[in-house]
Parts: C-alpha cells; structure tokens; sequence
C-alpha cells in the first residue's frame, strides 16, 4: 500500500525502518488504509463497552503503537529513574530543610510566590511516605536522534489510567499486530506497585481521590476509574470521605472505614477547606492534619506539583552532580514542534486527512519502597491540528527470544482480587441508586398516566362516566404534577387538560433527572449495562423533546429496558438491594396516592375509577382472564391492593421492600414494611363496613407511612453525608481605637 | 515587662453542632525578645482530639475536633509572657532600602516575605504611596518610620467598614478600616519596593481613658507588622494603627504573610445554624496587677 507515507518515529535519520516497526508495518501494509480506519472505529466501540461510565469519547485511542527497542527503553528507563529521584529530593527538600534554598541553589522566586508551595504541609519533618510516590514524564524523540524531555508531572498524575487499559482494549481489535511480536509486560511491574500500596495500606482500602465527574476541576474521570481498576483500589471523591479519630475515613453503609493511602487525581490547592478555605464539599477538611500525623499517606503528597515549573528542570544537572554526582542524562527543553511524526491508523477525519502526527511519549515511575520503578511502555499522544489527541500505546519490544507468549491479550489474566468486595458500598453511591430507582418509576408513572389520559382527553363526548374519568385524570395528573394543581379539580375540560399537559412538558424533566442520576451511578453499573441503559434513555429523550405525546411508548420501552437490566444483568448484591428499594417505595406510593383518588367516592359510582385503577397498573388482560371483565369492588381491590402475585399491586411492593430491608439487617424498618404488607392484605379483603375508615382515607395514611419509611431509611443509610460548612471567620482583629487613643495620649502627656 | 494574658474565645449555636474540626493560631510564639513563661488552652467542650503543631512560620497552631453533639465552643488562653523586643536601630544609620531589599532575597529568613500575597499585595497605587517614603538612598529605617506615619494621618480608623478579606488595595481605597488594614497597607508598600514585610497579630496593652477604671476582658487582639532591616538589624515591628515603633507593650501571638496564615480560629462545622461570637481579651502587667484587680469590672466585648 504506498498511500502509507513513512515518518520520523518508524524511520531513522539515515532512511531505514526502525527495527521495531517491522511488525507494526507488515500489519498496516497488509490490512490497507480503509481497514486501518474500521478498525479504529472497532477500538473506540471496544473502549466504550469496556470502559467504566461508557464515557470515552469516541476517537480518543488509535490502535497502531509506537514501539520502542528494549535498548532505547533501557535508555529512557535510567534517565526516568534519575530524574524521578531527582524531583523527589528536591520536593523533599523544598517541605522539609530547605538546604538548598538557603545556600541559593533554588532561588526563593522559584518557591515562594509559586501558588503551589503549600506551606500547610511544611512543618519541619518528612511525611509518612515519599511526597513524590508516582510521576509521569513527557518525553519527545528529537530529528538528530535521542530523545528530550518537556514536561514533568508530580502532582496528580494524568493518564496513567489510559496507559493501562489501552493495551487490552487494542489487543481485540488489532490482533495481526500482537501475533508476531514479544512485549515486555507491564504486569509485573503493576502487581509489585499494587502489593507495595495494599502493604503501606495493611490490607486496608487504597482508593483513588478524583472529583465528581462533570466538574470542573474533575481532569479525566475515565483515567481515574481505569486506573483505579487496574491496580485494586476504590474510586473515591472527597464527599466520601471524612477525617475522624485522626484517619481518613470511607463513609459506607456499614459506618466508616479508613482509608490510609490514596492516590490524588485532583488539585492539592483546596484539599483541606479546614486549612485552606474554600468549598467544604470540594475537599476533605483535616486531611493535611492526617498527613502530618503520619496517619494517611497520598500519592502524591499535595503541594508536590511545585517542581513541574521549568525552572526546577533548569537546577536538575547541578543538583545531579551534587546529590548523585552524575550527570544528567536526559536534557529538558520545549518541543518547539521538533516532535517526531508518528503513522494514525487510517486517515483521521480531525487531522484533515492527514495519516501522521507529532508524537509526545509519557512514561510513568512509581516508588515501591525499593526504588523507582518504569512502566515498560506508556501512552503516546499524537496531537491533531484540532488540538485533539489521539492516546496510543507504547510498546517495548523484547529482542531477545520470547520465553513466553507475553503479548497482551484480551484474555490476560485478571488483575489479582482486591479488597473491594470486602468494602461496604460507599454512602453516596447507595444513595444514588436508591434515586436512580425512583426517579426511573416516576418516569414510567407519569408515562403510564399519560397513556391512560391521552386517549380519554380527546373524546369528548358528554357521558356520564367519561365525565367522571375525566374529573378522575384530572385530579391523578395534577397529583403526578404533571398539570397544575388547580386544573385538578373535577370539571376540567379534555382540551384545556391537554394542553396543559402539552406546556408542562413534565416528562422531559424526569427524563433529565434519570439521566442525571444515571451518571452519578454509572460506576456501580457494567459498561454494556451502562450501554444499552444509556442509548435506551437517549432514544426516549430524542423522543421527548420531539413531543411528550407520542413519546409515551418510548419513555414505557426504556421503563422496561431499565427495568429489565436491573432484573436480569445486577447482581443481587449491595447496590441493586438500593435501586430496588428507590423503585418499590416509589410505585407503592405511587400506587396508594392515586388509588386513594380513584377510589374517593361512594361504592355505586365508583365503577370508572376502579376501571382506571385496573388500567394504570396494567392489568387489564389478567383482570378479564380471571373476572370475565366484569368490574366489581372485591375482586378490583383485591388484585391492585392484596394480590402477592400481581408486580404492580400494593401488596407486592411493601413485600419486595420487606425482603430487601431485612437483607440489610434493618430490623425495625423491615418491621414496618411488614406491617405495611398486612395492612395493604387486610385493605383488599373487603370494602370498609360502615363506621369504619374509608379506603381512600386508609390508602392516604398508607402513603404517609410510605414516606415516613423512606425517611427513616435515608436517615439510617445516607446521614453519613451531611454537608458541612465553614465557620465565618469573624474575629477581626481590631481595637476600640478613640479610647485607645485617648489613653496613649494621654500616656504620652 | 511581663504580662498575664487571657483571650477567650466563645461561640455560641442557635442549634447544635453534631461535629466540629477547628484550625487555630492561639498559642503565643516564642520569639527574640520575647519569652513565653507559660501558655495553656483550654477548650469547653474538651475535644475528642487535639493536635498541638508549629506551622511553616513556627507560628504555633492546634488542630481540634469535636465529635459529640455541643451547643456552644469556649476556648481560652492562658498565658504569662515577657516582652522585650530588641531597640530599634538609630534611623539615620540604617541601611540604605535598596541594600536591605537586595539583602532580603539571599536571606532565608526574610526572602518570602517580600513576595505578594492574597491580601498584602501591592498596586500601581500602591506603589506610587510607598515610593514618596523612600527617596533613594533613603536609610530604611527613615522610610519606614515616615510611612507609618503617613498611613496614621491617611487613614482613618472605622470599625465595620472592612472585613477580614478586605485586601491592601482596597484599604488604600477606601483610606479607613481596622488594624489589619493598616497592617495589610502598610505591608504591601513594603513589598511594592521589593522589601521584606510580614504580618503580626497579637495584643497591645492599654491603658483605661482619663477618669476611668480598667474594665477586665475590654482589651482585644491587634495586629501590626514586622519589616526586615537588613542582616545586622533583623526584624523590627511597626504599629501603624498607634504610629509607634513595637517595644513591649505588645504581646506576638504568630506571624505570616497577611491575616490568612494567622487566622486565629477555623472551623468547619456539621450544623450549629446561626452563631454568635464573643471575644474577652485581658492583658495585664503582672507587677502592676495586685494594684488594679480592686478595681476590676467583669465586660463583654463583641466585636
């Protein structure tokens, strides 16, 4: 295929291919532009069905490499290694002695009008662990051979997450690529790192710190998810976590667990709202106390960033003669765009047709406890004209003899089991999905009042029982707020109903919660559920926003699709026991509230509500199949109220949350769901006998204690999550100054 | 002069506050010419932990947390101290300003203070007030006393017209506020002329006006500044509020770039509502104290 051009990164300054690209050559000439391109499409499918929040946007991975030789690796390797060395004992030296800022290697410009000198964290010893555990760099291969560095990362340390994911997820789409050749693998230097964290933490949860997706701080939250699953750790936000008794504690629903080593993905210059000021939300206030007591370690320590200016690069070949007495070996110095090209897969659309572009190298280093160790490979970005980039994986090609087949593939071992199972799930997430189940059933319920009022609006005729249907509608929509309350009333025309249901535009806002909270849950769901979830929910708000009307069987079919998923693709464990929970409570009051409605009359007009009530709890068809369709109170109540098989019945919700109550050893509110189950048992046995509470009356105090349930367990599971708030600090310092005055003067005189 | 120092610092919640964490500068620092004979700080309801640290500054700080339900936090400081701050050198033989400031930046000590910060930063305005003070070749020890002074006649002391966040630049402004706006002003001059200068909160003492008896728990925190005369002098403190040189009449308490590093108590708190502050701050001499305590009266003194 000659429509393949070569370029720097494949071929040396004297012509030749680089031997590593041989491979990645042979596949591209053999597989041609086109099916590059396809195969592309393939990897950004791949990455969103495996990723967590199936957020990765699409053209974001390339599935062509760049592959390094081991002897151009172990060149990089050692500078890497110097260098993280390097930033690390000057980071410590900048929190701790100060030596060189006092004999004038660092100038005081460098330190202290430099917002990222955290001097909360400089108390006169080191930290419990390295300030510097993990760094990135990036690195650029130069037109006259050798490579340069441009960036230093050592604050929170973007990509990493990308960096070792990307590998399985080209390994599937671009497997010619992977037969032919020996990597050296990244596992082991991946579990020494992870029984390195999981030791300092003694077994206890590592967690990575990022910020909520969809902040704006938040940098990248699939890299945080990714890497939080690569190495066994929780991904945690600072709203999960809380300083009590000196640690940093995880609020579950079990109570609190500490956490003692977290990895920082997000800014170190608000992380203690204590000590730092700001948002009390947007850190964890005590956390900088935890880290000078030695009661909590972090990667990397906040204030660690400061060495990233370039003018810390500038001291590094002094100070590597006088602390290690080498010389520097890599050199440091803006790209000024002498990047190498490296080859796209296919043509891409945002670098205007182009098949090559320059090409930025991060490799990663942690600290094990032993010394620094490099990620054999990293993540490649070659920037588009756009100012996009596209993340490839770095290769590093072994030359010797493969001893064994090392090349990724997607059935590469799973990462050893980590501590998560153990964990209770985390406040927060449990509080999601118990509003995630909720919403979804609010949805559906306005959806399936919609579907029973549409037809009947339109009618218009003067009969009796339409008359009375109507006046029923009515007064159910404006419950479900989906007209204003005061059309609720009993002699609301058809017309007038209608387009007021047309102007609230009611199922567009639910829609939008659900959606909302979807993504606060997604971490708790598998990327394809998250998948078929999400498209579902997207068909049916294109829908919406086209038109409420005819969205109805639309908004039903993703009810059902969510529904579904919950039913047959969760497992039964922690977070499904809340979504369930979110959902019955939501369809027993749903249920109660409008059946007290529809059942408010004497008992010889209450033919159309019963008729009504049978038709929202869609069972119409069981009901003819059983009762020959005739509509009489006893067997009506008895299916929607007592019925322990009919899903949508009164009974079989309260039972659903009693199960799920007592799974989550909540004693007294299981009793009360319990109690809740007889008494929906004993509403359907029989109409009230005179001088006893009306239906509609009991069906209201039911919905109540609903409620009061749903009160009780926020309360017992989410009040871990109180928001706090700062205190003003109003103690001005400040003197009564005339009397002062008037006393110095009169001192003086 | 030796002084015996109380500073209570009571919060009151309209509702109660389920868990407290508090960051506090409230423990007197030791520093030349100063010596701290004792200082304690006891904390009502008593903290379920309580970290004792020196900052950055080794200003002296304590970390507190409060884990059980409380409706009010009482924290009062004891201390006896003896203040003596080293003379001030002759103005006029001094060093020249330009010297001390090209000193300050090879001295560890002062360096960062000559840097902006959030609220001693200078301007243009700024810099324009502080160069009429220091004419080249001015000895610093001349120029700073002619801007303090000139601070003391532009400004005018108002209470209520700034808050803790008001910055130099808005001081120099609105030409009033309180000590920490002199204080902050008087900074970022400093600074606009590259010349080291940090702030001081602590205690002044005072004397009851004419015809009055000392009133107990009337006194309050104040705040000055330190500014850098060179390796040979070190620091001297200036009070632009009373325009007078610091010698020991008041007590340090900690010091830092501005009010933020020094701020006296922080809190994040899960609930509480509304709350009220009263402040109590009594700094006698010791050796005077037998004479005066007949006459004490008991007062509040919010602020």
């Amino acid at each position: 295929m000659d429509d393949i051009l070569p370029c720097d990164e494949m071929i040396d300054h004297a012509g030749h291919i680089r031997a590593p690209w041989r491979p990645v050559l042979d596949v591209m000439m053999s597989l041609g532009t086109a099916e590059l391109g396809a195969r592309k499409a393939a990897l950004d499918r791949q990455a969103r069905f495996n990723a967590p929040f199936g957020a990765i946007a699409p053209g974001r991975y390339d599935p062509l490499p760049v592959p390094l030789t081991e002897f151009e690796f172990a060149g990089l390797e050692a500078s890497v290694r110097q260098r993280a060395t390097l930033l690390g004992a000057l980071v410590e030296d900048i929190y701790d002695r100060q030596t060189l800022l006092d004999d004038g290697t660092v100038s005081p410009d460098l330190v202290f009008p430099n917002p990222g000198f955290l001097r909360s964290l400089r108390n006169g010893s080191p930290l419990a662990s390295p300030r510097l555990g993990l760094y990135g760099v990036d690195v650029i291969r130069l037109p006259e051979g050798g490579f340069q560095i441009v960036a230093d990362h050592t604050g929170a340390v973007p990509g990493l997450g990308h960096a070792l994911a990307i590998r399985r997820f080209a390994a599937g789409v671009l497997p010619e690529l992977f037969r032919g050749v020996t990597l050296m693998s990244q596992r082991p230097a991946v579990d020494s790192w992870q029984d390195y964290l999981h030791g300092l933490a003694g077994y206890r949860p590592v967690a990575v710190l990022a910020s909520p997706p969809g902040t704006v701080a938040g940098g990248d939250p699939v890299d945080c998810a990714l890497l939080a699953r690569a190495i066994g750790a929780m991904l945690l936000e600072p709203g999960d976590l809380a300083v009590r008794g000196g640690l940093v504690q995880l609020k579950t629903l079990g109570g609190l667990v500490p956490v003692p080593v977290l990895i920082r993905r997000l800014t170190g210059q608000h992380i203690d709202p204590l000590e730092m000021g700001g948002k009390p939300g947007g850190g964890i206030s005590g956390l900088l106390g935890a880290l000078r007591a030695h009661r909590l370690i972090m990667l990397n320590a906040p204030g660690s960033a400061i060495v990233e200016a370039p003018g810390f690069a500038a001291l590094l070949p002094h100070l590597a003669r006088q602390i290690l007495g080498q010389e520097l070996m890599l050199g440091y110095g803006p790209a000024d765009g002498r990047e190498s090209r490296v080859p796209l897969a296919g043509i891409d659309r945002r670098a205007n047709g182009l098949d090559h572009a320059p090409l930025t190298m991060r490799l990663f280093a942690w600290h094990d406890g032993h010394g620094w160790q490099v990620l054999p490979g990293g993540l490649g970005f070659a920037r588009l004209p756009d100012g996009g980039m596209l993340m490839k994986d770095i290769w590093v090609m072994e030359a010797s003899e493969p001893r064994q087949i090392t090349g990724a593939r997607a059935a590469e071992p799973p990462p050893r089991s980590n501590s998560l199972a153990a964990i209770g799930l985390p406040s927060r997430v449990a509080d999601n999905l118990f509003w995630l189940g909720r919403a979804v059933e609010r949805l559906e319920w306005a959806a399936r009042l919609m579907m029973l009022a549409l037809p009947r609006l339109t009618s218009g005729t003067s009969l009796p029982r339409e008359a009375a249907e109507l006046g029923l509608l009515g007064r159910c929509l404006a419950h479900a707020k989906l007209i204003p309350r005061e059309l609720g009333g009993k002699f609301s025309s058809g017309r007038l109903l209608r387009s007021a249901l047309a102007r609230r535009r009611r199922l567009g806002s639910l829609a939008a919660e659900v959606a909302r909270l979807l993504t606060a849950s997604s971490e708790r769901l598998s990327p394809s559920m998250l998948a078929t979830v999400e498209s579902s929910l997207e068909t049916t708000r294109a829908a919406i926003a086209l038109d409420e009307e005819t969205a109805v069987p639309s908004v039903l079919g993703f009810a059902a699709c969510f529904a579904g998923i919950a039913a047959e693709n969760m497992s039964r464990g922690g977070g499904w026991l809340f979504l369930e929970m979110g959902r019955r409570l939501e369809r027993a009051e749903n249920a109660s509230e409008s059946l007290a409605i529809l059942l408010d009359g004497p008992e010889e007009r209450l033919q159309p509500g019963l008729g009504l009530g049978i038709a929202l709890a869609d069972s119409v068809l069981s009901y003819e199949l059983s009762y020959a369709g005739v509509i009489a109170p006893a067997p009506v109540l008895d299916m929607l109220i007592a019925d322990a098989s009919n899903p949508r019945g009164l009974y079989f919700q309260c039972a659903a949350l009693y199960d799920v109550l007592q799974r989550l050893d909540a004693v007294d509110d299981a009793l009360e769901a319990k109690r809740l189950m007889e008494e929906a048992r004993s509403m359907g046995a029989r109409l009230p006998l005179p001088g006893q509470d009306s239906l509609p009356l009991r069906l209201t105090v039911l919905a109540d204690r609903l409620r009061g349930l749903s009160d009780q367990i926020e309360r017992r599971f989410f009040t871990l999550l109180p928001v706090a708030h700062q205190m003003d600090e109003d103690e001005q310092a400040s003197l009564d100054m005339p009397k002062v005055l008037a006393a110095w003067e009169s001192k003086r005189a | 002069m030796k002084y015996r120092l109380t500073h209570r610092t009571l919060y009151h919640y309209a509702h109660h506050v389920g868990i407290g964490l508090h960051f506090m500068h409230l423990l007197p620092r030791a520093r030349p010419g100063q010596l701290v004979h004792a200082a304690t700080l006891v904390i009502l309801p008593k903290p379920a932990d309580r970290v004792d640290e020196q900052d950055h500054f080794g200003n002296r700080t304590s970390l507190i947390a409060q884990m059980s339900a409380h409706k009010s936090l009482d924290v009062v400081l004891h201390a006896e101290i003896e203040v003596s701050l080293p003379r001030a050198p002759e103005p006029e033989a001094s060093m020249a300003w330009e010297e001390t400031s090209k000193a300050a930046f090879r001295a560890p000590e002062a360096a960062e203070f000559r840097y902006p910060s959030a609220l001693a930063s200078p301007d243009e305005a700024i810099a324009l007030y502080a160069a009429q003070h220091f004419p080249p070749g001015q000895p610093i020890m001349v120029g700073l006393l002619s801007l303090m002074a000139g601070i003391h006649a532009d400004m005018a002391y108002r209470p209520g017209v700034t808050a803790v966040s008001t910055t130099a630049i808005e001081a120099l402004k609105t030409r009033a506020g309180v000590c920490q706006d002199y204080a902050h002003l008087m900074i970022a001059c400093l600074r606009a002329l590259d010349l080291p200068a940090r702030y001081v909160s602590g205690y002044l003492r005072t004397y009851p006006p004419p015809g009055e008896t000392a009133r107990r728990g009337a006194d309050q925190s104040h705040a000055w500044i330190g500014a850098w005369l060179g390796p040979h002098d070190g620091w001297v403190d200036f009070d632009p509020t009373n325009n007078l040189v610091v010698h020991d009449e008041h007590v340090t308490l900690a010091w830092g770039r501005d009010f933020g590093d020094v701020s006296p108590l922080r809190g994040v708190i899960l609930g509480g509502g509304r709350h009220s502050l009263t402040v109590e701050v009594d700094l006698q001499p010791i050796n005077e104290e037998e004479s005066r305590d007949a006459a004490y009266v008991s007062g509040d003194s919010g602020i």
